[in-house]
């Protein structure tokens, strides 16, 4: 029995491993297909001449160098800017435009939460713990000193931000309607997940010495002893299973967002196609368009169209053109 | 033209996964939403063939006659698409289904179709994506969002890719920057390899690669257009005024949207450019000139795949080149900046002609004239672009105090300014037309601000949607927008809406029919053309009598 236990011990490899490859293959995908043009989506001001203003928004809305559309992304990932202009349509209301900057609020709690989480777990896998990570549960914790272990407000936050985001997918017609169940599968994990840590806090109140040893033993690559394993409370064990998959999962599903956000050429791209011209990898030397050049090859049969230079056009409509000529290439009112 | 209800009633749907993972049957293909199958006129012509586009295909037949191999021809053009652009890929992967985006497209808006918020538009390519593309769609199919081609599929595609005006307002309220116009374009293009292309577009990309320009104007008919409108010009100001066309040693090349040679109220903006040119000519020396070769800015291949956008745009810098042009400055037309600012240098090679080189180095106007020293183009292009908007010149201008202007000659006009999509989001050119218009104009009153500068809402017509059958679609989709105009028209007494877009300037004046709002549309180079005082040739502010519409200025007296 206890050598089954292993199987918790030997997870946590896999599901690592699983994430790691799976992410890099993930990008490296993307990495590799072309960006053929570049189409920032301008939300500000365009670079221009001087005398018209840019705020420091168009500055980081409208890009105007490589810099500035990296400021624009540490904004999208860091500060949700896209969401921060949110709102909502309401056709019941003569068709307002309702501000709807909570779904900005709740998905910013929530992912902070889930981040200041994340870090106050290291305490489990160091020893000793370093002091950012005891500042953190700290200040986590300041305002629930009241309750004993202290109520560590990040952990209700983010079950409320969570229970949020998943009632407007059951509650509201819209988000039920677009939501797959990809979508509330992601949500499960994270509710599991959730509950099953502040149980385990908060009402379980489960020995934590042998959660610690069991950590510890991950990260230093040392098989935990027979007896910390079978002192694991079945509780945990639900708790670190589910952390595991998901970590797991997270190549195969759209928590992928995370890293994709960093490929997004309407964001990482510069509003600066007047300054530098952008070479398009698959066709970097377009003297002839390409249809008039190789043409479209679809099933072995190329479609080629005839291309229409000056000396095709002036061939076709000679008449015209050298009437244009002779009139010195001047337009003048009409005689009547 | 379709005919379009006196009533609209928009139908909320919300259908779970389960059943809009299903695609839409021949029978939900609805006219007045599905747009026409282009013809083998339009793309099996000489000079614009597409795949299999020798045979004609029904969108309201259940048949749709595709080639025998479509699966394989398809799926060849999506793996190829996801290794050619990676918007395209990272798009198919990152989508977390937040809903951000889903009320923000004005077609969702107006037909309340659940496809046609952008997620789910987005969503019908990704799911065949997963199904093809990802382990997990292979392995749990429909459980993981997944589902295989199928005649319906594709069906559902043309039907939805071509209700999406590729306005990319969805774009600017993702988190991740999810650009489901760039989704739509690259589906589209898909489709083309299994021959189904729109109709609307495709006359207009067919008529460009031939004659030059969207409307398949001759050369000697474009001549006689635009001088047709300096006799007009001549009565207005009772000046002889003239202009060039292929000139070759002109300073500068000029390119607008064809539809400024002929539609209406395009056509004021025409003649808008036509007294900026002389007066600049006449005062600082500067030769524009147009061209017949590359006579059309906008580019309805934006609207069908990188291939088309560049057949069209390869005239530009070809022309440029040829008669020895140093810059070229481009009219009002918002698709045509998206073409003409993010794509154009990037799809050809610049002009080579030593006149363009040496102008670049140091893009002063002060070379064409001294006394344009100062104006220095250089301050956000190169040469390694070349364009400049005619409505960056002209703020320039006025800011430089170059040219003289009367505002007061505007004074029966109340405007309000719609930004074009490509112009606001694929440019970013917010400010410098309003620049404009406070200076040509004494009464200027801004949209609310949910609906306008990069917020702004699309006219419904964009991306190839302005065809007649899809009336019922333009209607809907441009409510918003029409919302937005009611409240200034009533609150400012609005009457004037200028956009500087050849598609807006086709839309609005039959959706403010439609919706019953008593205002003219216009372009801000017509208000500029009132406001321009001719002072080379001798002209006073007051001496001007009719705006260019041929309406007495200060009313009758
Ligand atoms: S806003 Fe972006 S991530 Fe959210 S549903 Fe729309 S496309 Fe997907
Ligand atoms: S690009 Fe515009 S029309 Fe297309 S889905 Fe997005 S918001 Fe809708």
């Amino acid at each position: 029995m206890s050598d089954a236990l292993y199987v918790f011990y030997i997870l946590p490899y896999v599901a690592f491993a699983i994430f790691v490859v799976g992410t890099i293959y993930r990008v490296i995908n993307w990495a590799r297909s072309a960006v053929p043009l570049k189409i920032p989506t301008t939300a500000g001001q365009q670079p221009t001449f001087k005398f018209i203003k840019r705020t420091w928004l168009d500055k980081i809305d409208s890009p105007s160098n490589k810099w500035w559309a990296f400021v624009r992304m540490l904004f999208e990932v860091f500060l949700f800017r896209s969401l921060f202009r949110n709102t909502r349509y309401y056709i019941e209301k003569g068709g307002k435009n309702v501000d709807a900057r909570w779904l900005w609020l709740f998905a910013v709690l929530f992912h902070y939460s889930l981040l200041i989480i994340v870090l106050r777990h290291l305490r489990f896998f160091t020893n000793p713990v370093p002091n950012f990570v005891k500042t953190i549960e700290y200040l986590d914790g300041v305002l629930g000193v009241a309750i004993v272990p202290p109520l560590l407000m990040t952990g209700v936050i983010a079950l409320i931000a969570l229970a949020f985001l998943w009632g407007r997918r059951i509650l509201l017609a819209k988000e039920r309607c677009i939501s797959l169940p990809s979508d509330h599968l992601i949500l499960f994990f994270m509710a599991v997940i959730l509950v099953s840590g502040l149980l385990m806090r908060y009402i379980v109140k489960i020995d934590l010495t042998y959660v610690k040893m069991f950590a510890l033993s991950i990260v230093k690559f040392t098989p935990p002893s027979p007896e910390v394993l079978a002192n694991l409370h079945p509780l945990f064990l639900v708790h670190f299973t589910f952390v595991c998959i998901t970590i797991a999962y997270i190549p195969f599903s759209k928590v992928m967002h995370f890293a994709g956000i960093w490929f997004s050429p309407t964001r990482n791209m510069p509003n600066d196609n007047r300054m530098r011209r952008h070479v398009n990898p698959w066709d970097p030397n377009p003297e002839v368009p390409i249809l008039a050049r190789e043409g479209i090859t679809v099933a072995g049969v190329t479609y080629k169209s005839k291309k229409l230079d000056w000396e095709t056009y002036y061939e076709m409509y000679k008449d015209q053109l050298d009437e244009i000529a002779e009139k010195n290439y001047t337009l003048k009112a009409e005689e009547f | 033209m379709s005919e379009v209800p006196e009533e609209l009633k928009i139908k909320q749907k919300f259908p779970n996964w389960y059943d809009w993972i299903e695609p839409i049957k021949q029978e939900d293909i609805k006219p007045g939403f599905a747009s026409y199958i282009a013809l083998p006129k339009q793309v099996n012509s000489e000079f614009f063939k597409m795949p299999f586009g020798d045979v004609e295909r029904d969108v309201f037949s259940e048949d749709w006659k595709l080639p025998e191999n479509w699966k394989e021809i398809l799926l060849d053009a999506f793996k190829e698409t996801l290794e050619k652009n990676r918007a395209f890929k990272v798009f198919m992967d990152i989508c977390v289904r937040c809903g951000a985006c889903a009320d923000k497209c004005h077609y969702y808006i107006g037909t309340g179709d659940p496809k046609n918020m952008p997620v789910m538009r987005a969503e019908t390519i990704r799911t065949v994506y997963r199904y093809y593309f990802t382990k997990a769609g292979r392995i749990f199919g429909k459980w993981a969002g997944a589902r295989p081609l199928d005649e319906n599929v594709i069906k559902e595609w043309y039907y939805y890719l071509f209700q999406c005006s590729l306005c990319r307002r969805c774009s600017l309220f993702c988190p991740y920057g999810i650009d489901t116009a760039e989704v739509a374009w690259w589906g589209r293009r898909m489709l083309s390899r299994i021959g189904l292309n729109q109709r609307f577009m495709c006359i207009s990309i067919e008529a460009s690669s031939r004659t030059g320009n969207h409307l398949g104007l001759y050369a000697g008919g474009m001549a006689g257009s635009i001088e047709q409108g300096l006799s007009e010009l001549k009565d207005i100001t009772g000046f002889e005024l003239h202009t060039y066309i292929n000139k070759p040693g002109a300073d500068v090349l000029f390119v607008a949207p064809s539809a400024d040679y002929f539609a209406t109220p395009h056509w004021y903006v025409m003649l808008g450019y036509l007294l900026l040119f002389n007066e600049l000519e006449e005062r600082y020396g500067i030769t524009v000139t147009w061209s017949t070769y590359a006579s059309e800015g906008g580019n309805f291949g934006t609207f069908h795949s990188y291939e088309a956008a560049q057949l069209l745009n390869s005239k530009i810098y070809k022309e440029a080149e040829r008669l020895g042009v140093k810059f070229i400055i481009g009219g009002e037309c918002g698709h045509m900046w998206r073409d003409k600012h993010q794509f154009i240098n990037t799809m050809n090679n610049l002009p080579k002609n030593p006149e363009w080189k040496k102008f670049w180095d140091d893009p002063d106007l002060g070379q064409l004239s001294d006394k344009l020293k100062g104006i220095n183009l250089g301050e956000f292009i190169s040469g390694e672009h070349g364009w400049i908007h005619v409505l960056e010149l002209v703020a320039a201008l006025i800011r430089h105090k170059k040219i003289d202007i009367d505002p007061s000659r505007n004074d029966h006009w109340v405007a309000t300014y719609h930004d074009p999509c490509n112009v606001a989001r694929g440019m970013g050119m917010l400010e410098e037309p309003r620049y404009v218009l406070r200076n040509v104009m004494n009464k200027f009153y801004d949209m609310p601000e949910h609906c306008i500068r990069e917020k702004t809402y699309c006219c419904g017509a964009g991306g190839g949607i302005l065809a007649e059958e899809l009336m019922e679609l333009r209607m809907r989709g441009v409510m918003p927008r029409m919302m937005a105009l009611r409240y200034v028209v009533k609150k400012f007494g609005v009457n004037i809406m200028l956009t500087p877009c050849a598609i807006d300037k086709a839309q609005f004046p039959v959706a403010v029919e439609y919706w019953k709002i008593p205002v003219e549309i216009g372009g801000p180079m017509e208000m500029v053309g009132n406001a321009l005082v001719l002072t080379s040739f001798g002209e006073k502010p007051e001496d001007r009598k009719y705006d260019l519409r041929g309406t007495p200025i200060r009313g009758e007296e």
